[in-house]
């Protein structure tokens, strides 16, 4: 292995550029550094896809600017030029995307090394990772349980000291539940701050890019790279960009209305190892200067059932493209082109994505569309209502990431509505589109980490920044990392 | 307000899954069945959900936009790369009707 002196694998962002200024090593030396990790620990951990070469790394990234010499791992539902795109499913396990999409455009500009390809959910529909097509990735806390996902692969190598960041996708929790069940931060933003251009659809009412980072200060980092209005996605807000690090000063602003939603605190099932750290957290908030109120959000114990009906209804329209006449594999020997549609598909997709699927035409169809999807969607408005209620109220909004830490590869294989409801506590953020930061909040007994989520008004990342870092600073818990991956 | 659990019948699911371009083999559908059937009766509670509060959101983050339809040059080659089957620069598809 190629050592760097006195670099801690788990370097941040931050104190990697001060190396670089200070001329400690260089980012080509780091970079091969971070290959060579890969190469030691991926074949274990199972992050990625695929590994870039150097050359090919460095070719790709401007050599200066706020991400210069950080090297991170792309989510595979996201488009890299010239490489592949397969969101984890063998039925685009050929597709070569023709552009960058502009998030990782603007992380290239910005000199960010992007390294390779990170396993996830096909299509990112799970909540463990376990879908993928290709292969398995654990969790870097205890190998036989999953890291949650979809966007496991990410999370695992940024919690594995692989990169310091890395890039997922939220449509029902994707980011903030494996970062919960790994130890990290995890960013889902307001819908429409970052851009979707060059990302596969999935739900697209609520698909967002979301970050992954061992520290709030290089979340918030990442996110003022790549946020902002951009005219190849109209979903995207008319908002600039912004430095979403100015306002982190380690306090949380006087008076801060913090409103803790206590049905899904003290839902049946939530670990009580987890209730008693979130307790713990919110006395050390209140310490801090914020004012704690407990709140009934019962629209909360309903956002599963919202999110089940019009994520899967969106991606049965979605992934109707996937058809084998344009681009991904092709079933050979079809007789005629509707044998050679269903052939391919059936043949591509895995389980859990045909189930999706087929739920998303039972609930868009006739007969049922009334009972399901239009009640779904009067549903998002009254939830999209309660928030906005609850938000005149409170300035933030606290919940439990996940109900537990991290569980055992196919524990849920015979009841897998119990996988489904992973999503429960983060899936209520993508239907309102508010943004939502998951941070770490302690370990249970068995050694794993915890984490809880702060839920913020539109557009109020920068607040959500602002006390998820000062909360972070208080706490050592960003500083604990698998032992395994030193 | 009570709500009836829907049970998918083996038939049902057969039908969905035409309309969804797949089709099944004999040992996927005991599992698919239970897993629909969960997750169908489970996301029926929205009804309930509906009641909870009034719509007033008027989606203010959702705007129109719109753009002008500019066509843009793109090289087809890159795109054409990507097509399983192909001659010359036209996709290659199997008959759409049955004994041609």
């Amino acid at each position: 292995m190629n050592f760097i002196p006195e670099v801690s694998p788990f370097i941040s962002i931050a104190e990697l550029q001060k190396c670089y200024e200070h001329k400690k090593f260089s980012p080509t030396e780091f970079l091969e550094f971070t290959l060579d990790r890969f190469r030691k620990f991926d074949t274990t951990l199972g992050s990625a896809l695929e590994i870039f070469t150097a050359e090919f790394i460095h070719s790709k990234s401007e050599t200066h600017g706020p991400l210069y010499g950080a090297p991170g791992l792309i989510k595979d539902n996201i488009c890299q030029e010239g490489r592949i795109a397969s969101c984890a499913s063998k039925i685009l396990a050929n597709y070569q995307a023709p552009y960058d999409a502009t998030a990782v455009n603007r992380l290239k500009k910005a000199g960010a090394l992007l390294v390779g390809r990170a396993n996830c959910d096909e299509f990112a529909m799970g909540s463990s990772t376990e879908t993928s097509a290709f292969q398995k990735t654990v969790n870097p806390w205890d190998s036989t349980k999953v890291p949650g996902g979809s966007s496991g692969g990410s999370i695992a190598a940024v919690a594995a000291g692989l990169v310091p960041w890395a890039l997922g996708t939220e449509t029902g929790g994707s980011v903030r539940q494996p970062a919960a069940l790994c130890g990290i931060v995890g960013l889902k933003p307001t819908y429409g701050l970052i851009s979707r251009y060059g990302v596969v659809a999935y739900a697209s009412s609520m698909d967002q890019i979301g970050v992954a980072t061992r520290t709030v200060y290089d979340n918030a980092l990442v996110v003022s790279i790549i946020a902002g209005n951009d005219s190849s996605d109209a979903t995207t807000l008319s908002v600039g960009s912004q430095d979403y690090t100015a306002g982190l000063d380690g306090k949380i602003p006087l008076g801060l209305r913090v409103g803790v939603i206590k049905n899904a605190l003290y839902a049946p099932g939530v670990d009580l190892q987890l209730v008693t750290a979130i307790q713990t957290s919110l006395k050390q908030l209140e310490k801090m200067g914020a004012v704690i109120q407990e709140v009934d959000m019962p629209i909360m114990d309903y956002s599963a059932a919202i999110y089940f009906i019009l994520s899967r209804a969106e991606a049965a329209s979605n992934l109707a493209r996937f058809d084998g006449v344009r681009y991904g594999i092709r079933a050979k020997n079809a007789q005629n082109l509707a044998q050679m549609y269903t052939e391919t598909r059936s043949q591509g997709f895995g389980a859990e994505v045909k189930a999706r699927i087929m739920i998303g035409n039972f609930v868009l169809s006739v007969g049922h569309a009334d009972e399901f999807y239009h009640n779904a969607r009067k549903a998002q408005k009254v939830m999209c209502q309660n928030f906005k209620d609850a938000f005149q109220k409170f300035d933030l909004l606290v919940a439990p990431t996940a109900p537990s830490t991290a569980f055992a590869f196919n524990a849920f294989e015979h009841d897998k509505l119990q996988l489904d409801l992973q999503d429960y506590f983060t899936c209520a953020a993508n239907i309102a589109g508010i943004p939502a930061i998951s941070v770490p909040c302690g370990f249970a007994d068995n050694g794993l980490p915890l984490g809880m989520q702060f839920m913020g008004s539109h557009l109020s990342e920068s607040l959500l920044f602002k006390v998820a870092h000062a909360y972070e600073q208080k706490n050592v818990w960003h500083t604990m990392h698998p032992p395994a991956y030193q | 307000m009570i709500i009836f659990m829907k049970i998918i019948t083996k038939d049902e699911l057969i039908k969905i899954a035409q309309l969804s371009g797949l089709h099944l083999d004999e040992q996927e559908i005991p599992g698919l069945i239970k897993h629909i059937t969960d997750v169908l009766a489970y996301a029926s509670r929205v009804q309930e959900a509906v009641c909870l509060g009034r719509d007033e959101s008027r989606n203010d983050f959702v705007v129109n936009v719109v753009r002008p339809d500019i066509v843009k040059c793109t090289d087809s080659a890159i795109i054409m790369a990507q097509v399983p089957q192909k001659a010359q620069n036209f996709i290659v598809v199997p008959h759409i009707l049955e004994g041609q």
